[in-house]
Formats: structure tokens, sequence, C-alpha cells
């Protein structure tokens, strides 16, 4: 390694980490600031003067008597009622990873361990579904739902994000399954295992991080979806990104755009512990995909 | 204990032949070996057995069940697989334990059963280890321990060997021989080293693309391959094979004429013979060229030749020298010989009397 | 694995996508036939004293409502919602071909009508970000292999951000710093020195904000996938190709370059299929009066103010999804083959 770093140029050095910092700005400032900002009052971080009050916080300080103010917080959690979609993500999140899951566990396990071509045609057909735009899918969804009266509820929308995430899940735990070799599922059934009891006793003890990989990406589309969340769930039932969409349309007119702020970094902050806990699978889970597709 | 009938059992894939009409009963308490060729069929025929292929034809039967349609779980076998197929999660005594368990065996008598087949593959100070803190070969008795820990109709083994260094091998090759011979279970056991299967064997299976080349003892296929095929997979180095032409007894090849076999052959023939068999000699003899190589394998020397497109290699005593380009001459009986049809590869029998 | 196993493993997986994935499309295609009822509109005779009868046509709410609920699909329409002006709007287009001045007049124009314009950002979005961010995420990729071991965490981590974010949220955050009041745009208006200056007020700029917010959105998996592939670059063939004399370039073109060969057409793939259905950046960005994508339409169709537009919306819908098979085609097309030589 030392030996490696000796032969490399210095001018080459200096541009290549030049260009790596400018792309962590690039990529942390924007959420550093906007984090720094929610403590703000809006004179403040959206300062027609300087965008130096942003930091500083002159307003904030004439306002409420300190630099930071919770402000944002207080209005976006209790005046507006936050909480409540808050409750809604947790429902939603936890049901889709779970439901996602398991259905995509049992399926996965089938393409990867059956030798018949249909399981390359349902992977490619999981491929196509996996490309849909979920707006089209939803426009599909409506008026049918509107007939059978399920819209709006919360089981409804979970249902249609489980089934959503299904390809991309299907496909990530399919080459995941591939991984494990098959020698395992066959001594457990010569061993006396029916093929299910190979599947829960055996492979999946050993599937562990491929399923948690997996868990993590179904967490993500059912958290941060918004077109499936903003047109078939009704407003007391709305999840958090709706609801930011909610307030954009009501709070500009009031001027209490730091509700809408500070909703944006109450909803972003545990995907900043995700990504701090979960880095290295995040990582193996997109090259997973890469590597077998 | 049982006995096992394969009826005509076939495998086939879309257009490609696994097995073809594979027929053959194994005693009670037989060790029987499938040799052949990787891709020959013999894992796939053992997996038929198992049940993780289904059969596309014919019937097997366990004792007095036909079991084409049961479950492997049901079958009532036990696998060792080439990679051993270990549970990776549970430590050696689980790994063991585990056909007890889902087989709902009575859970007093677990420990006891698990002991006995611990002490049997030697793996009682290693119980609580995890397999991947085992080494190969250890991982491979656990494999061993998990088979025998309950009385199995029969043993099915896959290549167990394959993943072990040599010294091990001929170890293991050993224990698995006495392993049988105690617990008097039948078994089936699949190779392509035909080291293995001389060693092993009561009755050896050779195959090629799916079907049987010949079935026998070992000594028996050793000593009479049923054609070609089986002569020149058997035995190390294989048996040489010259083709040319009979008449009246009299074999004539490049460079090489043999006069006293059976006179009821004309035409080309392929003749074989094993490097053992035929010496080296100083004048005369039934062959002479010039040497192509000299091998020195410790407990002899050979010399090989090229005869057309052949290799023809000879033992001799390991004092033998020779330089290479050398002309040297050999004595090649006809008692020695093996006779086939070039087009067919069939052994041509002898006529009684000659 | 036998058939009767095999489906019972995948049964409930396949039964969800089918339910909630094929079965909508089904439903799109027949709603797009389909467009909502007319209101039902009577004339009321009115007859005050002196003023004498006049007849004033009213919308009669109540057959109305009871119309839409017994027919909900709306009435038939065949193929006709396709063709009106806010879809292929062919009538519109064979006016412009007929009757213009010159090319520019005809991209202006046809850029006018609404499906066209959605079309227009659509694909400039999607064939922009996509080389663009794989470009950046490649050549980050190669810094961040080249630092020292253990910065390499901390900077994942932060590259990891704008990709993980919520994408209205990731929207919203740059909306607001790029605002004329944020630090972004505040900066360009003095580095510029043009006070009215506003990422907003001119399409080209909107557009521009709304392809950087791609790259910057898009970057990061290119660059995790790519650095994954740098880990794996066969160590004998960059030495045997170091002591067959290539310089440092040389070894990126000719040995990492096809290695990462695979990798790159499956981010490729996966990013044209993403970036096709560019939505939420158009809604954080509040850019729709510039720039309007085809699920931007399906979703301003169905939100509508005063009616929810199903018919329309199934069409554009129906119109994307011939999009996504026509971007996808080479690929399937490939596999197919690769598939049948096996």
């Amino acid at each position: 390694m030392i030996v490696k770093k000796r032969r490399r140029p210095l001018p080459l050095t200096v541009l290549s980490t030049t260009f790596v910092l400018l792309w962590v700005l690039m990529a942390a400032f924007p959420f550093i600031w906007t984090v720094w900002g929610s403590f703000k009052v809006e004179q403040d971080f959206f300062s027609r003067d300087s965008w130096w009050f942003a930091i500083e916080g002159p307003r904030t300080i004439a306002q409420t008597g300190s630099a930071f103010t919770g402000d944002g917080y207080y209005g976006a959690w209790v005046l507006r009622d936050f909480f409540s979609s808050v409750v809604n993500t947790i429902i939603v999140t936890v049901s889709v990873v779970v439901i996602s899951l398991t259905f995509g566990t049992l399926g996965g396990y089938a393409l990867a361990r059956s030798g018949y071509r249909y399981t390359f045609w349902l992977l490619m057909l999981a491929l196509v579904f996996r490309a849909m735009p979920h707006i089209t899918l939803v426009s599909g969804y409506l008026l049918p739902f509107f007939e059978m009266n399920i819209w709006g509820h919360l089981p409804t929308a979970i249902i249609v994000l489980v089934a959503i995430n299904q390809p991309f899940t299907l496909w990530m735990l399919h080459s995941f399954f591939l991984s494990i070799p098959k020698d395992l599922d066959e001594s457990a059934m010569v061993d006396g295992c029916s093929r299910f009891q190979a599947f829960r006793m055996v492979v999946i003890p050993v599937m562990w991080p491929g399923v948690i990989t997996t868990g993590l990406f179904s967490f993500l589309l059912a958290y941060n979806d918004f077109a499936v969340t903003a047109m078939l769930l009704s407003q007391p039932n709305q999840t958090m990104v709706p609801k930011i969409a909610s307030f954009l349309g009501t709070i500009q007119q009031e001027g209490n755009v730091m509700f809408a702020v500070a909703a944006v970094v109450s909803a972003t902050a545990p995907l900043f512990v995700l990504v701090m806990f979960f880095q290295r699978q995040i990582v193996s889970g997109l090259t997973a995909g890469a590597v077998k597709g | 204990m049982a006995e096992i009938r394969l009826k005509n059992v076939s495998k086939r894939w879309h257009n490609f032949v696994g097995v073809n009409n594979f027929d053959l009963d194994i005693a009670d308490r037989e060790f029987l070996v499938l040799l052949g060729p990787s891709g020959c069929g013999k894992t796939t025929t053992m997996r038929m057995i198992a049940g993780l292929d289904d059969i596309s034809e014919g019937e097997i039967w366990l004792g007095d069940r036909m079991v084409n349609n049961l479950e492997p779980k049901d079958r009532d076998i036990s696998m060792v697989f080439q990679s051993y197929g270990l549970y990776p999660n549970m430590t050696v005594y689980e790994n063991i334990r585990f056909p007890l368990r889902v087989r709902k065996v009575p859970k007093e008598l677990h420990h006891e059963k698990v002991m006995q087949a611990a002490r049997m593959v030697e793996l009682v100070d290693f119980l609580e280890r995890r397999p991947a803190a085992l080494s190969g070969g250890q991982r491979q008795r656990v494999a061993l321990g998990r088979a025998i820990v309950r009385q199995p109709a029969a043993f099915l083994m896959d290549e167990p060997l394959s993943n072990l260094d040599a010294k091990l091998r001929v170890s293991t090759r050993a224990q698995i021989k006495n392993l049988q011979h105690t617990l008097k279970v039948t078994t089936i056991y699949v190779t392509h080293d035909q080291i293995e299967a001389m060693t092993l064997a009561d009755r050896v299976v050779v195959m090629n693309r799916g079907v049987i080349q010949q079935v026998g003892t070992p000594t028996d296929i050793y000593d009479n391959p049923a054609n070609t095929f089986v002569a020149s997979f058997i035995g190390s180095p294989a048996m040489n094979l010259v083709s040319g032409d009979i008449e009246n007894g009299t074999f004539r090849g490049p460079g090489i004429t043999i006069a006293g076999l059976q006179t009821n052959v004309k035409g080309p023939v392929t003749l074989g013979f094993r490097a053992e068999d035929a010496s080296l000699v100083s004048e005369g003899g039934e062959f002479g060229a010039e040497v192509y190589s000299m091998e020195l394998l410790g407990e002899a020397t050979m010399a090989s030749f090229r005869i057309g497109d052949q290799l023809v290699s000879i033992k001799s005593g390991k004092e033998y020298r020779a330089e290479i380009g050398d002309v040297v001459h050999a004595a090649i009986p006809a008692s020695i010989c093996h006779l086939f049809d070039t087009d067919t590869g069939v052994r041509i029998a002898r006529t009684p009397g000659n | 694995m036998p058939h009767k196993a095999f489906f019972a493993f995948i049964m409930p997986s396949l039964l969800a996508m089918l339910l909630f994935i094929a079965l909508p499309i089904v439903s799109v295609a027949v709603q797009s036939l389909y467009v909502q009822h007319e209101r039902v509109v009577t004339e009321v005779e009115t007859c005050a004293p002196f003023a004498g009868c006049t007849t004033e046509t009213r919308v009669d709410a109540e057959a109305t409502e009871k119309l839409r609920h017994a027919e909900p699909l709306g009435r038939f329409n065949g193929f006709g919602t396709y063709l009106d002006r806010n879809h292929l709007a062919t009538a519109e287009i064979g006016a412009i071909l007929a009757d213009n001045a010159g090319f520019a007049d005809i991209a202006s124009r046809i850029y006018n009508l609404p499906f066209y314009r959605a079309l227009a950002f659509t694909l400039t979005y999607t064939f922009v970000v996509t080389p663009l961010a794989m470009l950046l995420g490649f050549c980050i990729a190669l810094g961040v292999n080249a630092i020292p071991p253990f910065y390499k965490g901390p900077v994942i981590f932060f590259s990891l951000l704008p990709m993980i974010v919520t994408p209205l949220v990731g929207a919203l955050i740059l909306y607001w710093m790029s605002s004329p009041q944020g630090i972004l745009g505040a900066t360009l208006q003095s580095l510029l020195n043009d006070p009215t200056l506003s990422l907003k007020s001119s399409a080209v700029l909107t557009w521009v904000t709304l392809l950087v917010y791609g790259i910057w959105h898009n970057a990061p998996f290119s660059f995790v996938v790519f650095y994954a592939g740098l880990q794996t670059v066969p160590h004998d063939t960059l030495e045997s190709a170091m002591i067959d004399g290539a310089n440092r370039w040389e070894r990126i073109r000719f040995v990492v370059i096809p290695h990462l060969m695979p990798l790159a057409t499956f981010v490729a793939l996966v990013q044209l299929m993403d970036n096709f259905r560019v939505f939420e950046p158009i809604v954080g960005f509040s850019a729709e009066a510039n720039a309007t994508s085809l699920s931007w339409s399906i979703f301003n169709d169905l939100r509508g103010q005063v009616d929810q537009l199903f018919g329309s919306a199934a069409a554009t819908s129906m119109l994307t999804i011939v999009g996504v098979v026509i971007l996808l085609s080479p690929v399937l097309v490939r596999t197919w083959r690769e598939f049948n030589r096996r």
C-alpha cells in the first residue's frame, strides 16, 4: 500500500483529493445547512439581506432571545400535527418491510432453487414491472379503489407498496439465495426436513445478512415513496412525505415555511441514522444486484 | 437395511439425456461404487435415489417400497455431499443431532446417539465448534457423523473425498470402508477416482454418457474390461490401445505384430494390453519403436512410445534405463492381449480353447 | 424443485404482483378508452312577470352525480383521448406541419402542446442525467479509491446521503437553497451581479437546476457500484499491464474500464428506468410552470382541482408504459437472445 502511494505523482494526488473533498462538500453541505437553518426564524434562513444571517441568526436572537429556536419544530409537530403522520409512517414502513420480506424470501428462494425455464421469464417479468413508473400504476388503482371503498386506508397503501416493492425484492433475494450452496437445503431434506422446513430451519438462519440488506431497501422504498402515499391515503392517514408536500401548499401563504423546513429535517434524521448504522449493508446491497445481474 | 433396485431408470432435461435406462439391483449391505468421468450421470443417478432429482422414467425401489413419489425425507436414507452441506449456524453437536431432531426421535435418545456417532468419527473433542472453525478433514467427518447418527436404509456418498488433500484422502477412505463394514448398511458411493472405486467397492458400476458400461467386482473390471471406454478409464496408466488388422490369429499394427490370437476374427480391430503385463526386451519381441519419453516412477520405470497418434506405455523394472530416441523392443505375448471391435469398442470374447 | 413446490413458494409474491401491478396496467388500458361524463344539463324555463320567459341552461348536479355513480368509468371514447390536444394531439401536429414558418417554429409550437412538453423534459432528464451521473460517480469512485483507507468510511457515508434521502425532501432542500433568498440563489445573484436573477424565472435555468439536482441525486449510486467494482479489478492483469508498459491512463482505459463495463450496463439500466419516471423534483422545485414530466402530468390529472381526469391520466399512463417498454427493449431483446443461445 505504502509502496503504491509513493508511486502516485503528487499533482494527481492533490487533484483527486481536492475532487473528493469537493464532492463531499456538495453531498453533505445542503443537509448541514438545512439542519442548522431549521433552528432559525424564517427571516434568517430565507434572508433577503445576506445569507450570512442564516449562520449567525440576528433576527432569531431578536425574536426569541436565543440564537437557536425550536419554533419550527413546535409548529410542525404540535400545531400542524406532524406527529400523527410520523405514526402513520411507522405503521406503513414496518408493515411493508415485514410483508415484503416474507413474500420476497419465499419467492426469491423458489426462483433460486428451481431449475426450470419459467424462472427466467418470471425474473424478466419482474424487471419489466420494476420499470413501471409508480404513478401509472396509481392511476390504475384509483377508480377501482374508489368503487370498492378501500381508498384512503393504511392497509391499502401498505399492500400496494408491498406489491410495487416485490420485483426489486425478488431480484435481490434471488441473488442472495443463489450464493447459498444448494447442498445445505438438500442435506436438510435428506436429513428429514420437508422443503419448507429446510427453508425455515436451515436456509433462513444463514440468510440474515441478505434479509437485512433487502429489508433496508424495502424500508427506503416505503419511507421515500411519494406517488403512492400522496394519492392513495386520505388526509388523516397521510404519511410524512405527502404531509410535507401538503405543507407546501398551505404554509407558503401563511409565511410559515419554517414548519416545512423543520418537518423536512425531522423526516431526514432517521435516514441519517440508518446510513450511519447500515452503511456496509447498503453498499453491499447496491452491489449485490450489480454483480449478479 | 435394504436392497435397492433401479428398474430402467432414465433422466431427461428437454432433449438432453442425463441417465439412460439404468437397470441394477443392489444387494443389502453391498458397497457399490458409481464410477465415471464428470457429466456421466453418476451423481444424477444418486440424486434420483435420494429424491433430490425426479425420475423421468423407470422405478426406484428401496426394500419393498417404490419410492418414485416420495420426498427425500420419507426415503430413509442419509447422504454425504461433496461440499458436505454442513449447517454453518449450528455447532458440530447440533449438526450431528439435526436428523434426530427433525425426524422426531425421542429427545432422551439424542445425546447417546450423537456421542456414539461422534466417537465413531473421532469428533468428541470438537463438539462445541462451528463448521467454520474446523479443518477440511474434520468437516468431512461431521458430514459422516451426521449420516451415521441414525440407522438409515442406505448411505449415499457423493464424491465425499474430493475436497480433501491427498494424504487425508487415504486415511478417510480407510475410515469409510471400516465404518461401512461395522454398520453393515447398503452404501452407494459416487466418484470419478478409480483408485477409490477399486479400494472401496464390492461392485463397481462404470458409467459414461448416462449409460452403464460395465458392472462387476474391481478385479473383474480391471482384468476384463467390457469395452474400450472401461479399458481406457480404469488403471494407471490406462490400458494401451492400438488399432490394426487381424487375420488368422495374427495382429498387425504400426511397428507391432502379435501372433497366436483368436482365429475367429478378421479385419480391423483394436488391441489392448496393460503396461505392466508387457516387458521390455533387448532383442526380438512383438514390438519395436523409438522411446518417446522415460518416466521414473520409483517402484518402476515407464517407457512410452508413439504409435500413430497413440501413446503406448510399457513398465519395466526400476533399474531399467534408456535414452529418448533409443530403439527398444518389447514382448507382448498373446495371453495378455484383449481385442475390441474397432467400430463399437465392445470386447471380442475369446473363444473357448483359445 | 418440483413445479408444485415452486408455485406454493412464489404464490404470495406472484399474486401481489399480478393484482397490484399487472391488473392496474389492464385497468389503465381500459380507463384510457373512456372519458368522464359531461355534466348533465337541463334547460329550465323561468318566467318572470313583465320580463317574459327566458330559458336557461343549468347543470343538474343531482343527475350528474347519479350518472357518475352508475357508470364510474365514464363514457366510451375509443382512442379519442389518445389523440386529443392534451396527448398525441394529431390534429394540432397536422396543422402545425401544414402551416409553419420553419423548423424553429414547428419545434416551439409542438413544445407548447402539453404532452410533448412533458415528453421533451422527461427524455432530456433521462438522457442527460444518466450519463453525467455515471461519469461523476466513476470519477468519485476513482478519487475515493486513492484516498487513505481511514477516510473512506466517512466519505462513503456522506456520499450516500444524496441518494438515500427522500427525493421530494432532497429536492425541497436544494430548492430552498437555490431560491433568491437561499444561500445558492443569493450567491449566484451577487456573482453574476444580477439582483433579479431567479432560477424559477426562466425555463432554461429551471431545467438546468432540475438536471443538476438529478445528477446530485443519482451520482452516489454509480459511485458505490463502481467503487465496489474497483475493489475487484484483477490485480494480476493490472500488474501484467504495468510490466507490459502501460501508463496510468492506459491501465484505466484497457483494464479498469473493461472490467467495469458489465456494472456500467447494469447501472445505466437501473438509472434509465428510474430517471424516466422523474416526478418528485418537479413537485419539490415547484417547477411545473417551466418543466413537466410524463409522471407529473398523470399526477396533475389525478389531483385535478375540480374533477379527477381518470381517462386523461390513463391515456398518458399508457403512453408512458409504451415509453418504458421501448426504453427496456434493447435489454430485453439482448437477454432473450443470450437465453436462447444457452
